[in-house]
């Protein structure tokens, strides 16, 4: 999860929080009102019962008469008192004389109760409303009223007529009771509610500190443009292979610097950033990665690459630059490609227009390369990290490719061919030209031998008829370390030692024979073969007839192909080489033999071993030996 | 409170009340408007609180004289208006209730008469 989703995601999760707190506000309340209305409801059931007891023993012929019998009058008052509990504060019985004044016919209070007939004003016009229309109603508390909640009013009616008005008060006190009874419960939410705006306005606070952190680490503040922080988020979020992508380098930024200060240096910076997104689509994004040296992701949709590329270069550097009264202008490197869509890594894609930045800085600068038509496969392979990735996990495996006698039609070798697998999908084999060049002279190529070694060993351990050839650089063995490897190996393996042959490639012209004569002798100490790869082309000369110990020569591709294009002036050269060959008594391979028509010729010339497509492609040792098996 | 009754009993800017009752004098010491008198009879309202301050005002005073002179006996518990024909009203709380109330032919006695909003509070008799 990206931490700006975890954000959204922590304020949701507050958001949700304080929404539940305020419902668990609520829903005290209405526990709390629901409390309060079930004792009203209880009171009004009171009142029912008190007023038709009520009734049944005073109400004759129509009329409620207390004034007669006091007897009855203190019966009732007991009544009253009875129910007095804690939640009642009075409980008493009124009626309007003609005048229009409410008297006292009943009180139920212990203290000091109200003799019969006392004046009464009640301070609230419901009363009459409760008298007349014969309803019964509750009465808040109010102001001017002590020690009462709330007064249920419940009207004594006899033949249509109201008798008299039974008032029952309830307590101020048991109210604050009812209202105090989820205050435990609604301290711990009040609490919850402090506590959780409180962690809101600090996840707030952070969240602004967070995104100006954010801010000034994605944000060249010189420039204005995006840091390479910048880019990785981009692209953590967003498809490589919808952009295309160009890195621009300020030629001799540094002389700039030096000569007109950095200030100038830095405005003259700010001025190029600016040109630069004036000259680019809206969508554009440039990164500087440091220095002088910007990287620029354009989508695809949006512009056409070359021009855009060539458009910027020009622009660029016609732009001028006032310095110190003195009008300057800017030479570019600049590189720029149209990304493979099945390209994932943008670093590869970074890493490619470095290189291409460097051939073309190294070429004198001032240039704009397009790198057009690249596969996906370049762009993942040709990638130190990935190679380094693979030999550290193993990920390499060996080819074989047979080499065939053309007199008994029988494979006498194979030669390995080194291959890495791919990380994600291993069936998928990445061939040598993507890596090799790239490891040559490098720890990694090192490790790389020891592993082609150890499966090649490995095979001559298993199938022990079986002959294999391996390749070898000359530049490799005058690399001590390499030597120290081979030698190590042969030596350890010095039993299969005499079934495998070093194909000695030179990729430049040998200076020292002495030296290579000797190293050619510790790797034949254990018996294994040294054949001359690519003879007749390049630095692979006659020189090494005389000078070296050798025991094949494997003809040059180039030349045998050229039989099928200049057949009699071929078959002159490989045929003097054949003789040749037999006089210093050397075996000879023709390689690249891909057709019949190319093997026909080569049989015919008595050329005793040949290699190449028509006797297979390069395959995994098991298919060949259970082929011939 | 007690300052808007006795202003509707007696039409005089500073109103002198007697009262022996303590709470109620420390009360009244506060008001602006009422100066607490030492002696009943230079009252103009004698505030009675119980029924032995009653009955000695009672004694004190010629109450057989003309009914119109001062002062006007006032009291705070409806079951002291039963005790003399000469209390105007009271004021007292029942049912925690205040409870404002005068007696009309005790007022014209004394030739009272009320703003018209006391006019709920009046009643004929007891």
């Amino acid at each position: 999860m990206r931490p700006k989703h975890t954000n959204k995601y922590i304020f949701m999760i507050m958001g949700l929080l304080i929404l539940f707190a305020l419902f668990l506000q609520y829903s005290v309340n209405e526990s709390t009102k629901e409390l309060k209305a079930q004792e009203i409801k209880k009171a009004e059931r009171y009142a029912q019962r008190i007023g038709k007891y009520i009734q049944a023993k005073t109400v004759e012929e129509g009329k409620l008469d207390l004034e007669k019998y006091p007897v009855i009058r203190d019966e009732l008052n007991e009544v009253l008192r009875a129910f007095l509990a804690k939640e009642y504060q009075y409980i008493f019985l009124l009626r309007k004389d003609d005048k229009g004044h409410y008297r006292f016919l009943l009180d139920g209070s212990v203290e000091d109760p109200v003799e019969f007939n006392t004046i009464f004003f009640p301070k609230s016009k419901l009363f009459d409303t409760v008298y007349a229309t014969q309803k019964p109603q509750i009465i808040e508390q109010m102001e001017g009223i002590e020690h009462v909640w709330l007064s249920l009013l419940y009207p004594i009616v006899d033949q249509n007529k109201t008798q008299a008005l039974l008032v029952m008060d309830l307590s101020k006190a048991y109210g604050e009771f009812l209202s105090d009874f989820n205050s435990p419960i609604m301290y711990i939410v009040t609490m919850i509610q402090f506590f959780l705006l409180g962690s809101f306005f600090f996840l707030v606070y952070f969240a602004y500190q967070y995104h100006k952190l954010r801010k000034s680490i994605l944000h060249d503040p010189l420039t204005s443009t995006y840091t390479k922080v910048y880019l990785q988020e981009f692209f953590d979020v967003q498809k490589v292979n919808r952009y295309n992508a160009m890195m621009i380098d300020i030629d001799e930024f540094k002389l700039i610097n030096e000569k007109y200060g950095y200030e100038s240096g830095d405005t003259i910076l700010k001025l190029f950033s600016k040109e630069m997104w004036a000259l680019l689509p809206k969508e554009a994004r440039i990164i500087r990665l440091g220095g002088s040296e910007f990287f620029i992701i354009v989508e695809k949709k949006s512009s056409n690459l070359e021009e855009l590329a060539k458009k910027l270069f020009t622009s660029l550097t016609e732009k001028r630059y006032l310095v110190d009264n003195e009008t300057i202008s800017l030479t570019l490197s600049m590189s720029a490609i149209v990304i493979p869509k099945e390209t994932v890594s943008i670093y590869n894609i970074q890493r490619y227009l470095d290189e291409k930045l460097l051939e073309i800085k190294s070429r004198g600068k001032n240039g704009l390369g397009i790198i057009g038509n690249v596969s996906g496969d370049e762009i993942k392979y040709k990638n130190l990290d990935y190679v380094k990735e693979a030999l550290e996990e193993e990920r390499l495996t060996c080819l074989y490719q047979p080499i065939f006698n053309t007199k008994t039609q029988e494979i006498v070798k194979y030669e390995a061919l080194v291959r890495l697998i791919d990380k994600e999908d291993p069936q998928k084999l990445i061939p040598p030209v993507y890596f090799l060049d790239m490891i040559r002279g490098t720890t990694q190529y090192i490790k790389m031998s020891k592993l082609v070694l150890k499966e090649v060993f490995h095979a001559l351990h298993k199938y022990p008829e079986l002959e294999i050839s391996v390749n070898l650089d000359l530049d490799d063995l005058y690399n001590a370390d390499m030597m120290k490897l081979i030698t190590k190996q042969l030596y350890r393996h010095r039993g299969l030692a005499n079934r495998l042959t070093f194909e000695i490639l030179e990729s430049h012209e040998i200076k020292d024979y002495d030296e290579v004569a000797l190293i050619f002798q510790q790797l034949k100490t254990f018996g294994s073969k040294i054949a001359i790869d690519d003879f007749g082309s390049g630095y692979a000369s006659y020189v090494y007839l005389i000078k070296l110990d050798i025991d094949i020569l494997k003809i040059d591709g180039s030349l045998i192909q050229e039989l099928l294009h200049a057949p009699e002036r071929t078959k002159i050269m490989l045929n003097s080489i054949k003789e040749l060959a037999e006089i210093y008594q050397y075996k000879v391979i023709a390689e690249f033999v891909s057709s019949k028509e190319i093997y026909d010729i080569i049989s015919e010339l008595g050329i005793p071993y040949a290699q190449g497509y028509y006797f297979g492609e390069p395959k995994p040792l098991d298919i060949y030996l259970e082929e011939h098996s | 409170m007690y300052h808007q009754i006795f202003s509707a009993l007696v039409s005089k800017p500073m109103i002198n009340v007697y009262t022996n009752d303590k709470e109620y004098r420390d009360v009244f010491a506060y008001s602006k408007r009422m100066v607490l008198s030492e002696e009943s009879e230079k009252s103009d309202i004698i505030l009675i609180t119980n029924r032995s301050t009653l009955f000695k005002m009672m004694r004190k005073k010629q109450w057989n004289v003309e009914k119109d002179e001062k002062p006007i006996l006032f009291v705070t518990d409806y079951r002291l208006l039963k005790n003399s024909f000469d209390i105007v009203g009271a004021f007292y709380w029942k049912k925690g209730r205040s409870q404002l109330l005068f007696i009309k032919n005790r007022l014209d006695e004394y030739n009272i008469t009320l703003p018209r909003e006391y006019k709920d509070f009046i009643i004929d008799e007891l």
